[in-house]
């Protein structure tokens, strides 16, 4: 893998980075790590059916859906509120969320899992690498665990979503820009140094991010 | 410049699109003089110093259409709210009328 993601290759932006230490050597200031494991499908209340769906929503998996760009997580499912009456759910070791969501009847579903490459961010400087790539306050003081954000980092688009306090994040683009975003990534936090873990899910790991 | 989203807070401009006035309303095509209404509502157009109210489409965002008000003179936005809560029908008005809300 690594000699495809050489800097001297004509097409090394069109892969991932490998994964290991890249940048600044010694202990990582960025340490982030692909996820393969988790069912995303997008979750829409159909014109006059937010109620019904709410209630189907806690109903089915104990599950408050937010009213703003907040993430509500209950039983191994989050939702996360990209726009009015829209939710990005995820969920790990549910492989048939879309399914179970298009079951509840109370909205539109679209299966996405497949469509987002996602990472999970943590580490003493993410805060300060996040900040260099979008265009939206991160500060504590405005923004905590539990706040989303759906915006373009790098011209990318992106959702970004606080998951603890340390602080730790989870970034999802859409899988055709995994390998953009990852050497964006690595432009951005070289300077404290990168750690990139692999889903580490076997020999399929790489799929859906390119990797390979 | 910073648009206030009512979904998605405070954003940088690039983030959304522009359409355009927001005032226009389609006129009624059964109605009398519907194509000098038309003519109006298709190619006239106001252009205010002053106060303004133009859609947005946060593309980057939420994507919602949003009805931005911001004066023309300094780019200060004192307000946005949804589409979807303001573009209820409405009765028809010339574009460049006075009066469309």
């Amino acid at each position: 893998m690594a000699e495809m993601s050489s800097p001297a290759h004509p097409l090394s932006h069109t892969r991932p980075i490998p994964a290991g230490h890249h940048g600044r050597p010694g202990t990582a200031g960025v340490v982030a790590r692909w996820r393969e494991d988790l069912a995303i499908a997008t979750l829409a209340a159909r014109h006059g059916g937010e109620a019904a769906l709410a209630a189907a929503m806690d109903a089915a998996f104990g599950l408050a859906l937010p009213a703003g760009p907040k993430a509500a997580g209950a039983n191994g499912v989050s939702a996360l509120g990209l726009a009015p009456r829209r939710w990005l759910v995820l969920a790990s070791q549910r492989p048939a969320l879309a399914a179970e969501l298009a079951g509840l009847g109370g909205g539109a579903v679209t299966e996405q899992s497949d469509g987002y490459a996602v990472l999970d961010l943590a580490g003493p400087e993410v805060r300060a690498v996040l900040a260099k790539l979008v265009a939206v306050d991160l500060d504590p003081a405005v923004f905590s665990t539990g706040d989303v954000v759906a915006s373009s980092l790098a011209h990318i688009g992106a959702v970004l979503w606080q998951t603890g306090e340390e602080p730790t994040y989870r970034l999802l683009v859409g899988t055709s820009f995994a390998a953009a975003f990852s050497h964006t990534l690595l432009a951005a936090a070289a300077e404290y140094g990168l750690d990139l873990a692999d889903a580490g899910r076997g020999p399929e790991a790489g799929r859906g991010t390119g990797r390979g | 410049m910073r648009i206030p989203c009512p979904f998605c807070g405070s954003r940088d401009a690039h983030e959304f699109s522009y359409l355009g006035d927001a005032t226009p309303r389609r006129p009624d095509p059964a109605a009398p003089g519907a194509e000098a209404a038309f003519f109006d509502y298709v190619y006239l157009r106001d252009n205010p110093a002053g106060a303004f109210e133009e859609w947005w489409y946060h593309a980057a965002g939420c994507r919602q259409w949003l009805k931005v008000a911001r004066d023309t003179r300094t780019h200060a936005i004192t307000g946005a709210v949804l589409a979807r809560d303001v573009a209820a029908p409405a009765a028809p008005t010339p574009a460049g009328g006075e009066t469309a809300r």
